[in-house]
């Protein structure tokens, strides 16, 4: 057992309760969040591989002293094998992907803290709070402990949006937690059709019983749970129909709540979508509804990014369309397709979470994120703008950057399973993102200043430059060096197919 | 008239729906005709996949979809209006979603 695996999950938790009940107290607000963000992406480091049974309940067949005296009757069925508590599961693709959450969650805390003159402890609890969800709907084996965390993954997300400020941000908010209170309980319904099916909320044994001729695998039960829990999965990830949503979510909340909100879709779309392949990837139409999905979702997100003239708006389209490549490797079902998909999650998270904050040093010093009244800002500061323009070709996939290896991982990958089509559509979908990107580029940066912009003669703090800088790094390094990241996202790819 | 004109003409009349008072710009234009270049061309490309279930129906759908899509062009400005922020909107396409989704996957799953 190792007590690290639940210390992911229970640490942001309480600093966030702790942090709460620090309103107003703006010095130890900062100090506090600053340490407990730092330590949080050093845990997954240090947590050693396996399972965590909370209340120690493990299953009848390893506890020794309980399971040597059971009559056959017991020991002699599936009910030795079954999982009787909360499990929670973590591996190196885990442990990569719970890093690279909590590193996004240092940097947006890190700077929220220098950017907002006086810091709330409300904000930092629905920071904390989400991290906390996000990496328990990663870690969980318990498909109803999933569900439970996001709920709280929804509810931290709406409560960074009313937090942030922004004109129409309360609107916004109460369309997202109402469309949030369709898709939950339909996802809800899906687990308790499992359950009443499986008699299992533990999603090995809920496994184990449709492998095994426990339930009958084509029961229409089951295949509406399928539905409903997929249902649920577009919610949480911002796919269709939940993409224009999601991305007024993002447009709505500050930039570094935004960097950690989208990190909260990528993961929470990867976490729940291996749930789908681990329990129904059976179902040769599974894996044809995710593709027909993630393909929606990159059309609609990448040609909508396009008309937009707010680049906050474009930046929340533009992750919703590369939500689609995640979805196309997971959808292709090979080990290798799916390795390029989780790779591409792990990208996409650190480049958007860059972009959000390069960009929201535009708002920062302007106030606005209309293109139509920006201009000129690369003369204000052009190494922020090389910064920026640096992210961008990383989101479009130009060599050498982390972005590149996943995409051409990801059509080398649909090649290979016979469906060039997805290969040239996101060939063709990289160049309009990059086309996107330029013209949001071009319109904010390159163009003359207009006459009544007025720029504010405050500071960028350094913890965004840092911030920048260290994404920068993160996408040199793994445009360099994929292989830290796909070695260990392989075994868990090989394990789904 | 040509796509371009066509697509200006579009783009005035959103404006005028959404009473917005913006000139419409270069790079306006331009943006909704890379936008409506890339969706078209997406579907045809998706639409070549169908040939894994039978050639014949790939190139009945692609003939269909181009005439469609000729006939119905400029298709982004109409897809920016059903794509906005409004409520109404996002609840029938979540609505719709479901019914698709429920239907589907109890059908794609028995017969595919």
């Amino acid at each position: 057992m190792n007590e690290l695996i639940a210390v992911m999950v229970i640490l942001p938790i309480a600093s966030a309760l702790f942090l709460n009940l620090l309103h107003n107290k703006d010095r130890t607000i900062k100090i506090l969040a600053f340490i407990t963000a730092i330590i949080l992406p050093v845990i997954p480091l240090i947590a050693t591989y396996g399972a965590h049974f909370f209340g120690g309940y493990v299953p009848l067949a390893q506890n020794m002293t309980i399971g040597q005296n059971l009559p056959s009757l017991i020991t002699g069925t599936q009910l030795f094998q079954f999982h009787p508590g909360i499990v929670y599961l973590f591996n190196s693709a885990q442990q990569l992907m719970i890093f690279i959450l909590c590193l996004i969650a240092f940097f947006a805390i890190f700077t929220s803290i220098n950017e907002i003159k006086r810091p709330s402890g409300v904000y930092a609890f629905l920071m904390f709070m989400g991290t906390a969800s996000v990496s328990a709907i990663l870690l969980s084996d318990d498909i109803f402990n999933l569900f439970v965390f996001f709920e709280i993954a929804a509810l931290a997300q709406v409560g960074i949006i009313v937090a942030s400020g922004i004109k129409n941000n309360y609107e916004t908010a109460l369309k997202y937690i109402l469309l949030g209170n369709i898709a939950g309980p339909l996802l809800l319904l899906g687990i308790a059709l499992l359950l009443g099916i499986t008699g299992n909320v533990n999603i090995t044994d809920i496994i184990f019983s449709i492998k095994n001729g426990l339930v009958d695998p084509h029961s229409p039960v089951i295949l509406m749970a399928l539905g409903l829990i997929t249902f649920g999965w577009l919610y949480a990830s911002g796919l269709p129909p939940f993409h224009t949503i999601k991305s007024a979510v993002y447009s709505k909340a500050l930039p570094h709540g935004a960097a950690l909100l989208q990190a909260f879709s990528v993961f929470s779309m990867v976490a729940i979508g291996i749930i789908i392949l681990r329990i129904f990837s059976y179902l040769p139409f599974s894996k044809t509804a995710i593709i027909g999905i993630s393909l929606l979702a990159m059309v609609l997100g990448i040609t909508m990014a396009i008309v937009q003239t707010d680049f906050k708006r474009i930046l929340g389209f533009l992750a919703v369309g590369e939500l689609g490549y995640i979805g196309l490797g997971l959808g292709l079902g090979t080990a290798f397709g799916i390795t390029a998909g989780l790779f591409q999650a792990v990208n996409e998270a650190i480049i958007t979470a860059f972009l959000f904050i390069g960009f929201g040093t535009v708002l920062y010093k302007t106030r606005t994120s209309d293109t139509r009244k920006l201009g000129g800002m690369m003369f204000i500061n052009p190494r922020l703008a090389l910064l920026v323009l640096l992210a961008g070709f990383a989101m479009a996939g130009v060599p050498p950057l982390n972005a590149f290896q996943s995409k051409l991982m990801l059509i080398q990958a649909s090649i290979q399973s016979g469906l060039p089509e997805l290969g040239m559509i996101m060939i063709l979908l990289s160049i309009v993102t990059f086309m996107t990107f330029m013209k949001a580029f071009y319109t904010i940066y390159m163009r003359p200043k207009p006459a009544e912009l007025e720029v504010i003669d405050n500071k960028i703090p350094k913890s965004t430059i840092i911030s920048m800088v260290v994404f920068l790094l993160v996408c040199i390094i793994l445009g360099l060096f994929p292989q830290i990241a796909t070695n260990s996202l392989q075994a868990l790819a090989a394990g789904l197919v | 008239m040509s796509l371009y004109d066509v697509i200006i003409k579009r783009i005035r009349e959103i404006q005028e729906k959404a009473e917005e008072e913006e000139p419409i710009t270069n790079v306006t234009a331009s943006a909704m005709l890379t936008a409506e270049l890339t969706l078209i061309a997406s579907l045809l490309i998706a639409v070549v996949m169908i040939r894994l279930v039978h050639p014949g129906l790939m190139i009945i759908l692609i003939i269909a979809i181009s005439i469609i899509a000729l006939m119905a062009m400029p298709i982004m400005p109409k897809l920016r209006i059903e794509q906005n922020d409004s409520f109404n909107n996002m609840i029938f396409y979540v609505v719709l979603a479901l019914g698709i989704i429920i239907a589907l996957f109890y059908w794609g799953s028995i017969n595919v």
